[in-house]
């Protein structure tokens, strides 16, 4: 049975693959610029979706994480010259040792000393960069990138745009945090952190470990958002002014919109966190407005859907979906 | 001899309480007498507790009537019910342990400030006189009292809301025999002297059937017998059936 | 000497500005269980309706109190239009856990900052504002030599003190206060002892909002208003409440003056960019030894 549910797995997340390099290819620059971002915060909001949905416990630091990821996978580049590939990957290794130290001071806080500890630590790690500017280079920070499209790529694609790139190239490491977010959701550890989050004195009385799945959860979401800072700081450049705090505000607000509790919720977040500004543009591009509104239309437009989405639909698009599909059974 | 304008009775109809699938009442019905002592006995479970919570507006009752007064009392909020003379001490003595003795008190007179500023006073002092070890302690924080001391309390602040209809729920419980004597026979002169109508639940069926005028038995939510109190603690069979003894 | 008579002025002051945020937040926690995250943003947008007043003509005091208004009645606002009805909320599972039902309020909060900050923006284009005070802030003289401090701090210290002195004798000494200590601490007790817990709650909202407009006043004079200068404030304050003691209002108080003193001091022995890094090890050691922050009582740090 379990071997079923890897096939289905792997599956969803060939299609997924599928479908993104389908519009990669079909897409004008821009908004595959766009699509390549959607996938950043995809990660990146996964790790909150494993965080405080399925765990229930609360993270503002996200993106603080997510700085730990990028600016390890630009020192890697920089200073040990790898490859990027070879880079994310010990970017998400420093990330994960970096989630497994929080989880341990985390662990044993909850509710809003976890939130105020961890929005500290995510004003706290980018100011690292000020402190030790020689090695993370203050307020301008580092650039990296992809890099140049291999040649077995171009030769099989035709000719790949820098954006097309960006996207291309992100779009495996998505994939992969894809196959292993279905997995975990599933598994026994997914179960248990539900348990932990529902009814945390049922579940050690049922001989789980709270603490140790506390810090575990905290490790894996760190995972994600490691990943998902690296593929962001990719893109060029990795700074404070690319991890500011509204990044971890924008994480949690996608998580929200979409759907704190699944995978499919995750996605729809990202694509709404990312979209929504171009979206608003549209539509009220033809109205004229004054710039001082078009500017802050969007941020206001976010925060009105925010509270209507926690008041009258707290399981996010993807929730009420959910629920309209089987009241409609 | 004025006639009354509005009578005060507790009339209870067909009460159903749920607890998610468990239906903690099941169809309760019975009227509690004016100025009377009524008591509601019954085993662990029996949906006693869940009663005086149900009328107090704590728990909302799925379907059923409860009519105090001439109104009726389905749907309205706890605020509500205390300022319509009714005033609910619940189980485990409630009191606030960091606010002071005279603090807790001073709680249940809050509501009638402004229209009865002078009665409340009164009241105060009433109560005082009541539980004299109370007043004693009145500076002290309601932690530092010991169980009984902390029933008195409780008992005090319903009191001193002056309600028509006083719900007491299992005042013995956790207590002493002869401090529980002395509370429940400071209950019974109260309600002697000023006609105020008790509902009181007790696990302990004996001491509460002797003060009481009637008693309703309740098991698993159904209400078994409904009977004056001296018949109720003669039948045996009862006794054996629903109270283990 | 002079540079730490400096730290400590300095940092009094500030430490006295983060005392009032703290009050508020801590206010809306004993009172509603939220984390009010809006709390500078409704003090921004007061001080930015203030600022407008005196641009035309209008007198400090007059402002000021405007903008108390102001504050005051977006905390009602917040509790009206947004809280009352996620409390009422029930039905949905995702609310089922515990963990879930404190998580939401917060990300409401976050969502009215967002509002917040964008209305001011399109109001008043986010504007830096310039905003007076009504004493002096240059240096004092005393005998003859400039004090390292101002007639301004000494105002900011002097308002922070009478209020808290007000909402002491307002909680300790009248019956509206004691309804709402006894709200927060028991709500069921409260209820049965004919306290309106919800208009107490909604009372907690608006003074809240009264305090942290007071904040925001005090603090502009020394910083250019914009609709995102007071989010650190919020920050630092928030990190005040933590340590002190989320539920105690006397904790709230200590700990903005324990982190005004600490920045400051960080400020001019070392150098700006330490100030996060300090705050993050005086709050993982407060948190390590006493997680539930020095005033703080046990049973709340639990959610």
């Amino acid at each position: 049975m379990f071997k079923h549910l890897q096939t289905g797995n792997a599956l969803k997340t060939v299609i997924f693959f599928t479908i993104i390099f389908y519009l990669g290819k079909i897409l004008d620059p821009y908004n595959q610029g766009q699509l390549s971002v959607v996938l950043m915060y995809f990660v990146g909001i996964l790790s909150i979706t494993f965080l405080t949905g399925l765990s229930g416990q609360i993270s503002l630091g996200q993106g603080a994480l997510m700085a730990v990821g990028g600016y390890t996978c630009a020192l890697v580049v920089l200073n040990l010259g790898l490859n990027y590939w070879q880079s994310i990957i010990i970017a998400v290794l420093a990330s994960l040792v970096a989630g497994w130290i929080l989880g341990i001071t985390a662990a044993r806080l909850s509710g809003p000393y976890l939130a105020g500890t961890t929005l500290v630590i995510a004003l706290a790690i980018p100011s690292l960069a000020n402190r030790f500017e020689s090695v993370f280079g203050g307020d301008v920070g580092l650039s990296v990138d992809f890099g140049n499209p291999p040649e077995w790529l171009s030769s099989a694609v035709g000719e790949i745009g820098y954006e097309q790139w960006q996207l291309f190239a992100t779009l495996p490491f998505a994939s992969i945090a894809l196959y292993l977010a279905l997995n975990l959701f599933k598994s026994r550890t997914g179960r248990s952190w539900r348990a932990v989050r529902d009814h945390e004195i049922a579940a050690s009385l049922t001989g789980v470990n709270v603490q140790r799945i506390k810090i575990f959860t905290f490790v894996v979401a760190s995972g994600f958002a490691g990943l998902a800072g690296a593929l962001y700081g990719l893109r060029g450049i990795v700074g404070p002014s690319v991890y500011p705090i509204s990044l971890s505000l924008a994480l949690l607000t996608g998580a929200v919109l979409g759907g704190l509790r699944s995978i499919g919720g995750a996605f729809i977040g990202a694509v709404l966190v990312v979209f929504l500004p171009d979206l608003i543009e549209a539509i009220s591009g033809s109205w004229e407005l004054a710039p001082q509104i078009s500017n802050y239309l969007p941020a206001m437009v976010a925060g009105i859907l925010l509270i209507l989405t926690v008041v009258l639909n707290p399981a996010g698009v993807a929730g009420g979906l959910h629920h309209h599909k089987s009241r409609h059974k | 001899m004025g006639k009354k304008s509005v009578d005060l009775m507790l009339k209870i109809e067909n009460l159903v309480t749920e607890y998610g699938a468990v239906r903690a009442l099941d169809g309760v019905s019975f009227t509690a007498a004016e100025g009377k002592i009524t008591t509601v006995i019954g085993a662990n479970g029996a949906g006693k507790s869940t009663l005086l919570r149900t009328i107090s507006g704590l728990e909302n009752s799925k379907s059923g009537q409860i009519v105090w007064a001439d109104k009726s009392l389905i749907g309205k909020a706890p605020e509500s019910i205390v300022r319509s003379g009714i005033a609910h001490v619940p189980e485990g003595h409630a009191v606030i342990p960091q606010l002071t003795v005279a603090e807790n008190i001073e709680m249940g007179s809050l509501f009638r400030r402004r229209n009865f500023r002078s009665d409340v006073k009164l009241a105060m002092e009433e109560v005082c006189e009541l539980f004299p070890r109370l007043a004693e302690r009145s500076k002290q924080l309601a932690g530092t009292l010991s169980g009984g001391e902390r029933q008195m309390l409780a008992i005090s602040r319903a009191l001193v809301s002056r309600p028509k209809l006083l719900l007491l729920d299992e005042p013995s419980l956790g207590l002493a025999p002869l401090v529980v004597e002395q509370i429940i026979q400071t209950v019974n002169d109260l309600c002697r002297k000023s006609g105020l109508t008790v509902l009181l639940v007790e696990q302990n069926a004996n001491t509460a059937l002797a003060v009481a005028d009637y008693g309703v038995l309740l098991s698993l939510g159904k209400v078994v017998a409904n009977l004056p109190a001296a018949e109720l603690k003669a039948d045996a069979s009862l006794r054996a059936a629903y109270l283990g003894y | 000497m002079e540079q730490f008579l400096t730290a400590v002025f300095a940092g009094t002051a500030s430490g006295s500005i983060y005392a009032l945020v703290a009050l508020g937040l801590v206010l809306v926690w004993r009172g509603a269980g939220v984390i009010n995250f809006a709390q500078m943003g409704q003090a921004m947008f007061s001080t930015y309706v203030a600022s407008t007043l005196i641009m035309n003509g209008y007198s400090y005091w007059i402002a000021f109190f405007v903008a108390l208004a102001v504050g005051t009645a977006l905390g009602t606002a917040i509790d009206l239009l947004v809280m009352r009805p996620l409390s009422g909320k029930r039905g949905s599972a995702i609310l089922a856990s515990p963990a879930m039902r404190a998580t939401v309020p917060v990300i409401a909060s976050l969502g009215i900052l967002g509002i917040l900050q964008s209305a001011a923006g399109m109001i008043w284009a986010a504007e830096e504002r310039g905003f007076p005070a009504p004493v002096s802030t240059l240096g004092l003289s005393f005998g003859g030599e400039i004090m390292p401090f101002t007639a301004f701090d000494l105002f900011v210290i002097g308002i922070v003190l009478v209020t808290l002195i007000i909402t002491t004798i307002f909680f300790q000494k009248t019956g509206m206060g004691l309804a709402m200590r006894a709200s927060a601490l028991n709500p069921e007790v409260a209820r049965l002892s004919g306290i309106r817990t919800s208009s107490v709650r909604t009372l907690s909202w608006a003074i809240s909002g009264a305090a942290s407009s007071l904040a925001g006043l005090l603090v502009t004079p020394s910083a250019n208003l914009s609709p995102n200068t007071l989010d650190l404030i919020l920050i630092i304050g928030f990190t005040a409440t933590v340590i002190g003691g989320l539920d105690s209002l006397p904790g709230g108080v200590i700990g903005g003056f324990i982190l005004g003193l600490v920045i400051s001091f960080v400020n001019v022995y070392s150098s700006p960019s330490d100030i996060f890094l300090a705050i993050l090890a005086l709050l993982l050691i407060v948190l390590l030894v006493r997680p539930q922050g020095i005033l703080g009582s046990k049973e709340v740090r639990r959610v």
